[in-house]
């Protein structure tokens, strides 16, 4: 809606387009039926988020272990589950992994996206290899790498210069780095597809001036790419958050939260707590925690990049 | 308008009749799992599933109603089986490890008592052992059919192996840690552990304790007596478990490998690993991956003794054996006691026996000669037969809801994440009720 908006009023100073986007619905001069259109929508969300999300926060004032009726306990899960230290421990592990995902998986899918949007004659062919593991299923990808890094049959057993005894998922540090390692490689190609199409879009007239004032290739892409590929990059990086805090799938098929629980990040945790030892309360509990720290982390950064009130990068052009 | 008037009849009956069979069929699909005249079996899905399937496959060619199979694979199976049980898609019949695994669904009054079945045809309770029989008896009521084979947890090992190192399969605590120290030398891992299940490691602490404190430590603490995890007994067996680790018997990737991939099992049939500590069913593990190592080298012999242990070395530990359960919703009770019955004929013993399960029949010694390693059922069924006492396995024996926390607790004190202290702790706080 943003950018339709600056389309129409390209030049419109700060304080103007916040008063205008008040009206945002009358600017484009149609009328639309407004609910009877959302209606659908609407309903959809209704039934599978919010109504769920309801009885998860019932359920976590109960005691219930899948079988019978479910007890009301008051605060006891809440109480149990702030006092766990594996909870408090969960809650560092997710923060730990997403931030690695996005420390990691940001630079290289900038640097493979800005590649891929160029026109070499070789980058049809080797995009379409990158985008692959876009392709497959959480789960494929996890046991494929849960083979490929087995100690005895895997590729450690072949290289021990690089993985040493190859007790990967024994010791916190390496089986952190196994399942940072699983999802860049799972990831990278999604977030580069972002960063290709945001490239794409960056308007060659910048590099042309650039090139007749003299800049060469690393100032064009540190003055001229990088800066062009801001919401971009936001885009991108709260898509890694939310997904880096509610990673699952690989945590489970590949370290079940071991050793120990050096590796139970708070979605793993939730499931254990519900469908492994049958705490439905407690699991409830763990699952509204991790939707208010996703929520809150999503609208601090939000905030900080100033996402929510967007500005186009072609501005002024 | 015009292309439907020019329609044939007959092919715009034929639609609405597919229609309406449609519409039909997502009716009853809503109601239950299982469609008309038929009902569900849940099984534990593994090797042993092709007896399973040659059996229903046998029950249907003649049955009116008819038997559907559906299998979980192995590491979710108790999971799924709780978050479906008390819903319509709850299967009508389904696999369990007897007693504490079922007395949450007994109290929810879920289950069907099995008795008026017996009383009708009392070869369901006669032909079975009876202490396996019982196992599965919830406040005096019979809730399961015996329906695979008893399985004790035994030490296997690569002939080859041992030989090469000059090995003899271990008699005796210290004659497994001599062993230890020679496999090392020839330069393979010891032991075999698939650390990364986790419930492999356990099969250790259960094994160890009831050799050197007796069967009573367990169930005292079972019954919840805290202080039995205390004892000097419990500690003592806590060290004998750590100088193993730190003798190197696992290697140092244990916490990676895991059983339910077959990894460890294809560690032992390479020649990479020693020994592994494994369930009965290990044999048609390795059979169904290198049905030559199963049939050539594969070796096996009870857990070791103990000196001085207070537990007759004859104990056995693992599962007593598994169960079929009847949901009292079923709706063919009649058809099912039938399936029910099946357990104890002639070809459900032979086809357990010819894939290595040990089924608890008293019609099984008659067939021993017929297994796929004669030798092997024999020696079990010995073993069985001799043992004093068979301990159930402790994540078993513990309420469900205990196991995650338990499986944590000894992978934890094996990887040196925890001490003795810190183990005997974590245990106190696992629910037992």
């Amino acid at each position: 809606m943003t950018t339709q908006m600056t389309r129409v009023r390209p030049a419109a100073p700060p304080e103007r387009r916040r008063r205008a986007r008040t009206r945002t619905a009358n600017v484009a001069g149609v009328g639309r039926p407004g609910f009877l259109w959302a209606a659908p929508a609407t309903l959809f969300f209704a039934a599978f988020a919010v109504v769920p999300l309801l009885m998860v926060v019932v359920l976590s004032f109960m005691s219930w272990d899948g079988i019978g009726d479910p007890e009301f306990t008051g605060l006891d899960n809440w109480r149990r589950v702030l006092d766990d230290p594996v909870m408090i421990k969960s809650i560092w592990l997710s923060l730990l992994l997403t931030g690695l995902g996005v420390a990691i998986q940001t630079p290289l899918s900038i640097l493979l996206g800005v590649w891929a949007a160029g026109n070499q004659k070789n980058r049809a062919v080797l995009s379409a290899i990158y985008f692959v593991p876009l392709l497959l299923s959480a789960t494929a990808v996890a046991v494929v790498w849960g083979a490929l890094l087995d100690p005895n049959f895997g590729v450690p057993a072949e290289a021990t210069w690089l993985f040493g005894d190859g007790n990967l998922y024994g010791e916190q540090a390496s089986a952190i780095g196994v399942l940072a390692f699983v999802s860049t490689w799972q990831f990278t190609p999604f977030h580069t597809l972002i960063y290709q199409g945001a490239a794409r879009a960056v308007p060659p007239v910048l590099y042309q001036a650039a090139e007749v004032d003299g800049a060469g290739r690393y100032r064009q892409f540190f003055h001229i790419t990088l800066p062009q590929l801001r919401n971009a990059m936001i885009t991108s990086m709260i898509l890694m958050v939310v997904g880096g805090l509610t990673t699952f799938e690989t945590v489970l098929i590949l370290t079940q939260g071991g050793p120990g629980t050096d590796t139970t990040i708070s979605a793993y945790y939730m499931y254990e707590r519900a469908f492994r030892s049958f705490d439905y309360g407690a699991g409830a509990a763990i699952a509204l925690v991790l939707v208010l720290a996703a929520t809150l982390i999503s609208l601090v950064m939000v905030r900080l990049s100033g996402y929510d009130k967007m500005r186009s990068t072609t501005e002024g052009l | 308008m015009k292309t439907r008037r020019r329609m044939p009849r007959i092919l715009a009956g034929g639609v609405a009749l597919g229609l309406a069979l449609t519409l039909a069929g997502c009716g009853d699909d809503g109601g239950s799992a299982s469609g008309e005249n038929e009902f569900t079996v849940l099984v534990y899905g593994d090797a042993t599933n092709e007896v399973e399937k040659k059996l229903v496959a046998e029950f249907n060619k003649t049955s009116e109603v008819k038997a559907r199979l559906d299998t979980i694979p192995g590491a979710d199976y108790q999971q799924k089986l709780q978050t479906i049980i008390s819903t319509p898609q709850a299967p009508d019949v389904f696999f369990h490890w007897g007693g504490g695994s079922i007395k949450p669904f007994v109290d929810a009054d879920l289950l069907l008592p099995l008795d008026d079945f017996v009383k009708k045809d009392p070869g369901l309770k006669d032909n079975f052992l009876p202490s396996v029989f019982d196992a599965s008896v919830v406040d005096g009521k019979a809730y399961g059919i015996p329906m695979r084979g008893t399985q004790p947890v035994l030490l296997f090992h690569n002939k080859k192996v041992l030989d090469e190192a000059g090995v003899q399969p271990p008699e005796t605590w210290d004659d497994l840690l001599a062993a230890v120290e020679e496999l090392k030398d020839a330069g393979v891992t010891p032991i075999a552990l698939g650390g990364g299940d986790m419930w492999p490691t356990q099969m250790w602490f259960q094994y160890l304790y009831d050799r050197i404190a007796g069967p009573e430590l367990f169930q005292q603490a079972l019954d919840g007596d805290k202080e039995a995890w205390e004892s000097e007994d419990s500690r003592k067996a806590l060290g004998m478990i750590r100088e193993l680790v730190d003798a190197g018997a696992f290697g140092d990737t244990y916490d990676s490998v895991k059983f339910t991939n077959n990894g460890s099992a294809q560690l032992v049939a390479s020649g990479k690993a020693g020994f592994e500590l494994m369930g009965s069913w290990y044999y048609s593990t390795q059979q169904s991956l290198n049905e030559e190592f199963a049939a050539e080298d594969l070796g096996y012999s009870a857990f070791p003794a103990v000196d001085g242990g207070k537990g007759d070395p004859a104990n056995l530990a693992g599962n007593t054996n598994n169960y079929y359960s009847v949901m009292k919703k079923a709706e063919h009770p009649e058809a099912i006691a039938e399936f029910l019955k099946l357990m104890y004929s002639d070809t459900f013993v032979k086809d357990q026996l010819s894939i290595g399960n040990l089924p608890t029949t008293t019609n099984t010694a008659d067939f021993l000669d017929q297994a796929a390693s004669p030798e092997y059922s024999t020696y079990q069924y010995d073993l069985v037969a001799e043992a004093p006492h068979f301990q159930l396995s402790w994540d078993q024996a513990y309420p469900q809801s205990a196991a995650t926390d338990m499986h944590k607790a000894v992978q934890q004190f094996f990887n040196g994440g925890l001490d003795a202290d810190g183990f005997i702790s974590a245990m106190q706080a696992l629910p037992t009720s």
